[in-house]
């Protein structure tokens, strides 16, 4: 065996370039190169052009005869001025922070207490955990036709839920209320996020072994308490990813508008996303609709650092 | 009162069909260290856990110091639990996990600092204190856990096979300190393992089970010499016992073993004669003696030795071990001559396994 194999080893190593290239693609360095390599391009010619390209315009003077061009008249930080003057841009921020923090804190809370629920192994339990995907796998404008007819202010269901229950007198408009408006894509939003929310925070929750929680019991350690020491803390980790997850994908969220309110009544439910495609794609002003959403990425930046230390830093021993 | 500790009468498992647990019925005194044995399968765990509140039992009736436990939860019991994964919680250093229990009772802090201090000092942990548990060998995990449950003076201690993550060097050190650590606290200690030598040398009493049953119970030396079934004979003792069929001769006084030429073996008593049984005995009590007059001649097999032990077995079928301190001029394919007291011929019913 050993005699036979060393001369093909030998020629091998001493082959023309072209078969030494071949053999570390094999089993070389090559070979993770190429696994590195492969998404690198894909990342830089379908993300980073576009966020490059769009950065650039944020700080140019776009018109329409400019609109193919990369190089433009330099404009400085007009765009962000005239963005940050803009009479409705309080407003915006107004709503996109309640649409961000009411939909984190919902998705959330109800994920959180759902994947606790169903982390109790009564009979059933993963198959009605499953039926939860159901609203993972819609797509957003689906989901925001459904939630409009139950948002309906004289016809919709969560109304006369609402009526029976006696927590309410009159109807709700709450899709032409600029009262409520923003909470009607806030609310179809947590519902929307709630499957994915509760499908982390679950896995979490299994990876955290039993025994803990009996010895956490044995040593005097009530179920508040073991949820306090023991949960909490194993579960930093993926609570960070899936905080950070969340706000990546509130800040996406853009289907549910159009199906929804339009932003509307007068700007009451318009947030960042949706005022950046309005500028870009109704008003045609692509400058400023690049400039907000540049404030946007670097809001999103900002979570995605917070995601990758909090996946950095396992606890788990 | 009287000086029992943990009392369970007929206390009964099941998990939905399985019957894990059948009418156990045990006392244990305050003070004693108890060794559960069995094989895989056997239901220790399950009944340490349940020792522990972790299952619920569907029969029966649990007392610890006294108390009925059937249906108080864990943390009530005041027991304390040493797991095979020894289930340190990961996110807290060494002096946390030393006074999780104690910051739940809402001890103060020096005093819970001091109190882990001292159960460091006794536990060899001191200089690991700022630690966290990934940080730590597996003997000092083992101590850590061991440490948790001391520093909280539980009315009993469980094991459940704390040494089986060791080394075979540090598991015979531990089993010392282990025992030591009990003895100085005067506690009642309920010791899971598979290993009938750890069973054996730490333990008051040992408790054999099989199949949800206990076996037998009994001093560690009253096992070994009394045994009560064919299954505790096998089980306890190193190397094992020998089985060989067997049927009381016509006078009744001995026994005629199924091997070549039907040896006979005096018992020292008299049995029903041409009764079928099983003949146990044991490598280290039979000895090598002249091949000519010795009553049982068998064809050597195979010799091994370790220099202090030589282990002879024998060429036939069922395979006779002999174990004799020092070597032997013995070779295979030689004949040898044993002899075995009478007294050490033990006898088990065919049907039944039972001791006769
Ligand atoms: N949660 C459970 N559901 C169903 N059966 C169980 C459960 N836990 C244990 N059993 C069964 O009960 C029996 C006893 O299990 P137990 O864990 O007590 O064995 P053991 O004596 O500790 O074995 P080992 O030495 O392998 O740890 C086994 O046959 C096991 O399959
Ligand atoms: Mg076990």
């Amino acid at each position: 065996m050993d005699i036979s194999e060393a001369p093909a080893v030998n020629s091998r190593r001493r082959g023309n370039p072209v078969s030494r290239i071949l053999s570390s693609i094999r089993d070389g360095n090559g070979f993770d190169i190429l696994l590195v390599a492969a998404p690198l391009v894909f990342l830089v010619l379908l993300a980073g052009l576009p966020l490059i390209y769009n950065v650039l315009m944020s700080f140019q003077q776009v018109d329409m005869f400019t609109l193919g061009a990369w190089i433009r008249p330099f404009a400085g930080f007009d765009n962000y001025i005239s963005v940050i003057s803009q009479p409705e841009f309080p407003l915006v921020v107004r709503n996109t922070i309640i649409f961000v923090v009411g939909s984190m804190a919902g998705q959330f809370v109800l994920g959180f207490a759902l994947a606790l629920f169903f982390a109790q192994n009564f009979p059933g339990a993963a198959t009605i955990r499953g039926l939860f995907l159901v609203s993972w796998v819609m797509p957003g404008l689906v989901v925001g036709a459904i939630w409009s007819w139950i948002l309906a202010g004289d016809f919709g269901v969560l109304n006369a839920i609402l009526r029976s229950l006696g927590l309410i007198e009159a109807a709700i408009f709450w899709k032409s209320d600029p009262n409520f408006s923003i909470w009607a894509v806030t609310i179809a939003n947590i519902w929307l996020g709630l499957a994915f929310n509760m499908l982390l925070l679950s896995v979490g929750l299994a990876a955290i072994p039993k025994e803990l929680y009996e010895a956490a019991a044995l040593d005097g350690a009530n179920a508040w308490k073991r949820f306090l020491t023991i949960t909490l803390p194993m579960m930093r980790p993926t609570i960070g990813a899936v905080l950070s997850l969340g706000l990546i994908g509130t800040l996406q969220q853009f289907d549910l508008f159009p199906a929804i309110t339009e932003g509307g009544p007068a700007n009451s439910s318009t947030v960042a996303q949706y005022w950046a495609w309005q500028m870009s794609f109704t008003l045609y002003d692509f400058a400023r609709g690049a400039t907000i959403s540049v404030m946007m990425f670097v809001l999103v930046l900002f979570a995605s650092i917070l995601y990758v230390r909090s996946t950095r830093s396992e606890v788990r021993g | 009162m009287s000086n029992v500790q943990i009392e369970l009468t007929g206390v009964d498992k099941h998990y939905g069909q399985f019957h894990a647990l059948k009418d156990i019925n045990l006392s244990i005194e305050k003070g004693t260290f108890v060794a559960l044995v069995g094989p895989s399968g056997c239901g220790k765990s399950t009944l340490l856990r349940s020792l522990a509140g972790l299952e619920t039992i569907t029969g029966g009736t649990m007392k610890i110091a006294g108390e009925v436990m059937n249906d108080v939860p864990p943390r009530k019991r005041d027991v304390a639990m040493v797991f095979q994964s020894y289930a340190l919680y990961p996110h807290m250093r060494v002096a946390e996990n030393l006074t999780y229990s104690l910051r739940l009772k809402g001890t103060p802090k020096e005093q819970a600092l001091a109190a882990a201090e001292e159960v460091a000092r006794t536990t060899g942990l001191s200089h690991l204190l700022g630690r966290f548990p990934r940080e730590l060998s597996g003997g000092q995990r083992q101590r850590v856990a061991m440490g948790r449950a001391i520093i909280r003076h539980p009315k009993a201690f469980l094991f459940d096979e704390p040494l089986s993550n060791l080394d075979a060097a540090l598991r015979v050190h531990m089993r010392k300190e282990i025992r030591a650590l009990h003895d100085r606290l005067g506690a009642t200690s309920v010791y899971v393992t598979h290993d009938q030598v750890e069973a054996m040398t730490m333990a008051d009493r040992v408790v054999v089970m099989r199949d949800g049953v206990i076996e037998q119970e009994g001093a560690p030396l009253e096992l070994y010499d009394k045994p009560a079934s064919r299954f505790v004979a096998g089980f306890i003792g190193s190397p094992a016992m020998n089985f060989v069929p067997a049927m009381i001769s016509e006078d009744g006084q001995a026994v005629l073993l199924d091997l070549p030429d039907a040896p006979r073996l005096p018992i020292g008593r008299a049995l029903e004669p041409g009764r079928r049984v099983s003949a146990g005995l044991r490598p280290e009590h039979l000895t090598v003696t002249n091949a000519e007059t010795a009553a049982l001649r068998l064809p050597v097999g195979v010799v091994e030795s370790t220099g202090s032990m030589t282990y002879i077995s024998s060429g036939t079928d069922p395979e006779i071990t002999v174990v004799i301190h020092g070597r032997s001029p013995l070779s295979a394919g030689e004949v040898m001559g044993l002899t075995i007291a009478p007294e050490n011929v033990h006898l088990f019913d065919v049907e039944s396994e039972r001791v006769i």
